[in-house]
């Protein structure tokens, strides 16, 4: 984790220098099964951050510690300055809150939920939103029983309930989760327009495409730990780039010949599938993050800076396929994805 | 409904990008105190006591075989208790039939007010109702407030039905003090609407509801002065009766009703012990209550 990074960046223009959500090695414990261990993150006034995770991280605990369902364990938080379970009644006009699932009164059309939950906010003084229904696009549906809707169609209701109230916070647990490609990106568009009005959005959610797009900053939660955070180009430079190629001869061939091992390239030793007789030949580079590289072999070009570690490798690389008279077939460097970064924490931690 | 409310006197707003989405956002008063901040909770916990229980309402209107049972019951009560073997003659100067209705009022709580919440609250809690009411503006006690609130309204028109079913069928007369009655009804809706609250804590589902609250309703029913003074009662009942609530608001609500060949004044005085009791009912209720309510699902 690199917390530091975060909270030496300049906030933009336009918000005060306080975070708008703060959490200080945060713990949350069930009996024995500790769901959050010891977590620290920020989130700026007015930005989208993600938590991104698999089921059981310890994402919707986090959120519901955030929401002021339930006191911290351990470590501290604080939403707009305010402790959110001790200080709840002064935090709840200001935030809004979207549940992972259910709780609504299903005998009640859609049209009277929302005027419900536009009457209650009226009630603390808050001049409801209007067109809640229009912006999540339910409005032909507001004349039906709420039990009546789809599971995408609740997860939207859900979302105007969550907006009524103008809230300055936002948190989305798991926003999309059941929801079509076409709705799951009309509701990327209503979550991107909250935020251009200055709605600071705390989002959990397991699509990474969705934090990819939406978030400025995310962290990848994997059981009550958060392993990699940082903006989205940060975390993914965490996968460290990946260099692939088609082996002309077999690998046993070469092995014969003085020195035709395959190189280390920054420290990093290549893995092998084979197919139809031929041999592909991955790389996957050392990130931002690793210092020494995962096999422990201290190598050559580890001390090269990550943005320039692909550069340094295929140096070494075709210095040593000209040594052995070779070309790589099929030559591709691509840079890491979320997925990657993702993958590697899920698979490091197992 | 634009707030002009002092809600939030200490809100620091993070700056104007926050603006577009709360547009007129309500005037903080540099006066405004803790005072003022605590005067306007209470205002919005009534606001939305009464809102969510105009839903309720709402809801039992939408839900045919609940407005049924409600509207039934009183009329079938009276049915039961007067024209088939209840007691002839006059019981402490009263018709009997008259004397036993202007009783049941007090035993509607347990059906009415306590199974009925019981049954609202642990529907609620496991289908997530709550804890999303929880999640939204309402605070804790409005939003039992606001089922409470609905509980008192359905248990009213029940009374008035019975007043209507006392005056037709039995020839009887009408309440001799209402604001009396009233107080009654609050008083005995308060102590059960907090008793249901505490037992939906220890049922798991709605279905094990339905079988938790009948010790409570077998109590209810057999512990009262339904048929005649609570002298009359025998020993353990007797016991039973004078320190349980059905006892108090059922006194309040007879001498209420009837006047008990007392002025006005009179009424008020004697119903004095009852209320006592009733509100160390209430503080004793909402004490299980905090504890023994619960706002999530039970798990396992």
């Amino acid at each position: 984790m690199r917390m530091t990074d975060e909270t030496t960046t300049p906030s933009p223009p336009g918000t005060s220098g306080d975070p708008a959500v703060e959490v200080t090695a945060l713990r949350q414990r069930y009996g024995e099964f500790e769901a959050v261990r010891g977590i620290s993150f920020t989130v700026r006034p007015g930005e989208l951050f993600a938590l991104l995770g698999t089921n059981g991280a310890g994402k919707t605990t986090t959120m519901e510690v955030l929401e002021g369902f339930r006191p911290a364990g351990g470590g501290s938080v604080r939403v707009l300055g305010l402790d959110p379970y001790a200080q709840r009644r002064r935090l709840r006009p200001r935030i809004g809150i979207m549940l992972q699932e259910g709780g609504f009164l299903g005998d009640l059309t859609v049209a009277e939920t929302v005027a419900a939950w536009q009457g209650m906010a009226a009630d603390v003084g808050h001049e409801p939103l209007p067109g809640a229904i229009e912006l999540v696009g339910l409005a032909d549906k507001a004349k039906t029983r709420v039990r009546q809707l789809s599971g995408g169609q609740k997860r939207r209701l859900d979302l105007a309930l969550a907006v009524v109230s103008r809230p300055e916070v936002l948190f989305l647990d798991e926003p999309t989760t059941g929801m079509d490609p076409e709705a799951r990106r009309d509701t990327w568009t209503v979550i991107g327009s909250l935020k251009a009005a200055g709605t600071t959005i705390l989002l959990t959610t397991h699509y990474l495409e969705e934090a990819e797009r939406l978030a400025d900053h995310l962290a990848i939660m994997h059981r009550g730990e958060i392993h990699s955070a940082g903006t989205v180009d940060e975390v993914v430079a965490d996968a460290g780039d990946r260099i692939t190629f088609r082996l002309p001869v077999q690998p046993e061939t070469l092995r014969a010949r003085p020195g035709g091992d395959l190189p280390f390239l920054a420290g990093t030793a290549p893995t092998l599938t084979y197919t139809d007789g031929s041999a592909t030949v991955t790389y996957t580079l050392p990130g931002t993050s690793s210092g020494s590289p995962p096999n422990g072999s201290p190598g050559p070009g580890t001390d090269v800076p990550p943005a320039a570690r692909a550069h340094a490798a295929l140096a070494t690389l075709f210095a040593w396929a000209a040594g052995h008279d070779l070309t790589l077939e099929r030559l591709e460097v691509r840079r890491g994805t979320l997925e990657d970064a993702f993958l590697r924490v899920v698979g490091e931690a197992r | 409904m634009t707030g002009a409310l002092p809600y939030r006197p200490d809100d620091q707003r993070s700056g104007p990008q926050g603006r577009l989405l709360q547009s007129a956002p309500p005037p903080a008063s540099s006066t405004s105190s803790v005072r003022t901040s605590r005067l306007a909770w209470l205002r919005a916990d009534a606001l939305h006591a009464i809102r969510l229980a105009r839903i309720d309402l709402t809801l039992l209107g939408r839900n045919q075989t609940a407005l049924f049972n409600v509207l039934l019951l009183p009329l079938l009560v009276g049915w039961l208790f007067t024209a088939t073997g209840a007691p002839r003659g006059r019981i402490e100067g009263v018709p009997a039939e008259i004397y036993v209705l202007t009783g049941l009022p007090a035993l509607m709580l347990g059906f009415a007010v306590f199974v009925n919440l019981v049954n609202t609250f642990t529907a609620r809690r496991e289908e997530l109702v709550l804890k999303r009411l929880r999640g939204g503006q309402a605070s804790p006690a409005a939003i039992l407030g606001g089922s409470a609130l609905g509980a008192l309204a359905v248990f009213l028109g029940q009374i008035a039905l019975l007043a209507l079913w006392i005056t037709r069928v039995e020839d009887g007369p009408l309440p001799a003090n209402i604001p009396l009655l009233l107080v009654g009804a609050l008083l005995g809706v308060a102590v059960f609407a907090l008793l249901a609250a505490a037992f939906s804590g220890l049922t798991p589902n709605a279905e094990l509801a339905q079988i938790a609250v009948l010790p409570v309703l077998l109590v209810i029913l057999l512990a009262a002065p339904l048929f005649g003074p609570l002298e009359a009662l025998p020993e353990p009942l007797r016991v039973a009766a004078s320190v349980l609530p059905v006892t108090p608001v059922l006194d309040i609500m007879r001498t209420a009703y009837l006047g008990g060949g007392k002025d006005l004044a009179d009424q008020w005085l004697s119903s004095l012990p009852s209320m006592g009791l009733l509100l160390a009912w209430i503080a004793l209720a909402a004490l299980a209550a905090r504890f023994l309510f619960r706002w999530d699902p039970r798990r396992g």
